[in-house]
């Protein structure tokens, strides 16, 4: 890793109105879930749909966010040469930018829910602890795969809603099979294996959490490999 | 001032006036300017006259959101089925993903790039007042969408017409879904140009874009679906006032009977839920002319 990598993609992350936006994202879950446990005297009415929001629609905003904004300003305007002009591996440069990336997620992301499912049942604090692993399984193979889409097309952000909630979210849920390859389900299956609260993937733990892995390390392998071999185009 | 078109006069050349004739042919107003500024945009928000990689976006995106389309056209022909399985308005809210998804990637191509890159300002050395040039934007982005919803209603109807079906219940439906589509576009289309108005990035104008109008549309449903189960579905009517998509599907089951869950019930709550996503589109167009305003000004 590289201090100052580490540095300037943390200033990239949290600079100006992204960071905003990825305070935004948990705030507005936190709330949510405030104005729920308030209005509701039983905690098992709505605990489901809010840990579903945040599961399937602000943990993977928040990564896309995070995993973009460390790579895709920089190949945007260019300025990526600089950086790669450097005598540092495109390696080392990968995972710095993937570690950055993924405290930010795991703060914004993963944290947020697990603080959400704590305010809406206070007495069950080991299935808030579920959904926040889940998460932060789920959120770091999501940050490398979105990595590595930000290293590879300038269109990183569309295919990466397009995977987590076409693919991930409409699809999945019409179509079962898709939990084999889908990020969410991984985080889900390693979440049902902490609590029971959470309803199960029935894949078996030890698939999802090799799924994860051998994503998040592919992904990452992939993301200093296109770095190594970058082509730098012209806007379009 | 003088009269920019006509030639110099005798004697009045300035050192360097090399003499070549002015242009003194007849010029176009604001208006022919905004009239191309608009099928431009249209034209560039499916990356016609654009490089051959911003086409493939949009293109694919559309291909995706009339594919069941195509998929329900073809199972009534050979099934031979005597009603839609889907009805018109319904689809654009089963495609909601694909929608926003859409609009919000194409937003940024009207709105962030002249803002990003500088070129605002030539657009704006033009006689064409910075308002004429954020509805123009608009007006592309709002056709654009209109297209990526219609298209799938069009393809519906000429397969329920084809089939045979009642022409009377299915044209009623189709108009009706499309006074529907129109109101949606609207909104959709404000939001996201406000948001790639405001932001110059594209990746994160896109992700803005979808927070807003996803997140928003999965509380409202969080929300309507508690208030239902806790049985108090004035609250959930409520809440469906907050977010584009719940506003389509209020009035969708106002107007149609396809119902979501909590639709609004009684004249002034349907008036409302009208009303609101009316008053959304017109205050986000206002702030869009209001943002380019100061643009201009800076």
């Amino acid at each position: 890793m590289n201090r100052t990598i580490l540095r300037l993609s943390r200033q990239a992350l949290l600079g100006r109105r992204r960071g905003i936006v990825l305070v935004l994202i948990p705030g507005v879950l936190l709330v949510l879930a405030v104005v729920v446990s308030a209005l509701t005297s039983d905690p098992s009415v709505g605990y489901e749909a809010v840990a579903n929001l945040g599961f399937t629609l602000a943990l993977p905003l928040v990564t896309l966010l995070a995993a973009t904004a460390v790579l895709g300003p920089e190949v945007d305007d260019g300025s990526i040469v600089y950086l790669l002009a450097k005598p540092v591996s495109r390696h080392v440069i990968a995972l710095s930018k993937f570690v950055v990336a993924w405290a930010a997620t795991m703060v914004f992301g993963a944290l947020p829910l697990f603080a959400a499912g704590l305010v809406l049942d206070v007495g069950d604090p080991r299935r808030a602890a579920a959904w926040g692993v889940g998460a932060a399984v789920a959120g770091t193979a999501y940050t490398a795969l979105f990595l590595g889409l930000a290293a590879f097309t300038r269109h990183a952000v569309v295919v990466g809603l397009l995977f987590a909630l076409l693919w991930e979210g409409v699809l999945g849920s019409v179509l079962d099979g898709i939990r084999w390859v889908a990020i969410g389900a991984w985080g889900r299956e390693v979440a049902a294996a902490i609590s029971s609260a959470v309803p199960d993937q029935s894949m078996g733990l030890g698939y999802a959490v090799v799924a994860a892995v051998v994503v998040t390390v592919a992904a990452l392998w992939f993301t200093g490999d296109r770095l190594r071999s970058f082509t730098l185009r012209g806007d379009e | 001032m003088t009269d920019p078109t006509s030639a110099t006069p005798e004697g009045g050349s300035v050192i360097h006036d090399l003499g070549y004739r002015p242009y003194t042919g007849p010029r176009l107003g604001p208006a022919a300017i905004a009239r191309a500024l608009v099928v431009t945009g249209f034209r560039n928000a499916f990356g016609l006259g654009r490089s051959g990689k911003s086409k493939v976006l949009p293109f694919v995106l559309l291909g995706i959101n009339l594919m069941p389309a195509l998929v329900i056209g073809g199972v009534m022909v050979f099934v031979g089925l005597k009603r839609l399985p889907i009805g018109y308005a319904q689809y654009a809210s089963t495609t909601q993903v694909l929608l926003g998804i859409f609009v919000a990637s194409q937003a940024p191509v009207l709105f962030s790039r002249d803002l990003r890159h500088g070129t605002i300002s030539l657009y704006l050395a033009r006689p064409l007042p910075s308002s004429t040039y954020a509805l123009a934007r608009w007006s592309s982005l709002l056709g654009a969408t209109l297209v990526f919803l219609l298209l799938p209603i069009l393809l519906l109807y000429a397969v329920a017409l084809l089939g045979e079906l009642d022409v009377t219940d299915q044209t009623r439906d189709a108009a009706i879904a499309v006074g529907l589509a129109l109101l949606l576009a609207l909104a959709l289309t404000g939001v996201a140009g406000l948001v790639a108005s405001w932001s110059t990035r594209r990746g994160f104008a896109v992700v803005a874009t979808i927070a807003v109008l996803l997140i928003g549309n999965g509380i409202v449903t969080a929300i309507q679906g508690i208030s239902q189960e806790e049985g108090h579905p004035r609250a959930g009517e409520v809440a469906g006032l907050f977010s584009p998509y719940s506003l389509y599907r209020g009035l969708m089951s106002t107007w149609t009977d396809t119902h979501g869950p909590t639709p609004p019930t009684g004249t002034a709550m349907q008036a409302a839920y009208l009303v609101v996503l009316v008053a959304l589109s017109v205050a986000c167009v206002a702030a869009l002319v209001w943002r380019y305003r100061r643009v201009a000004t800076a």
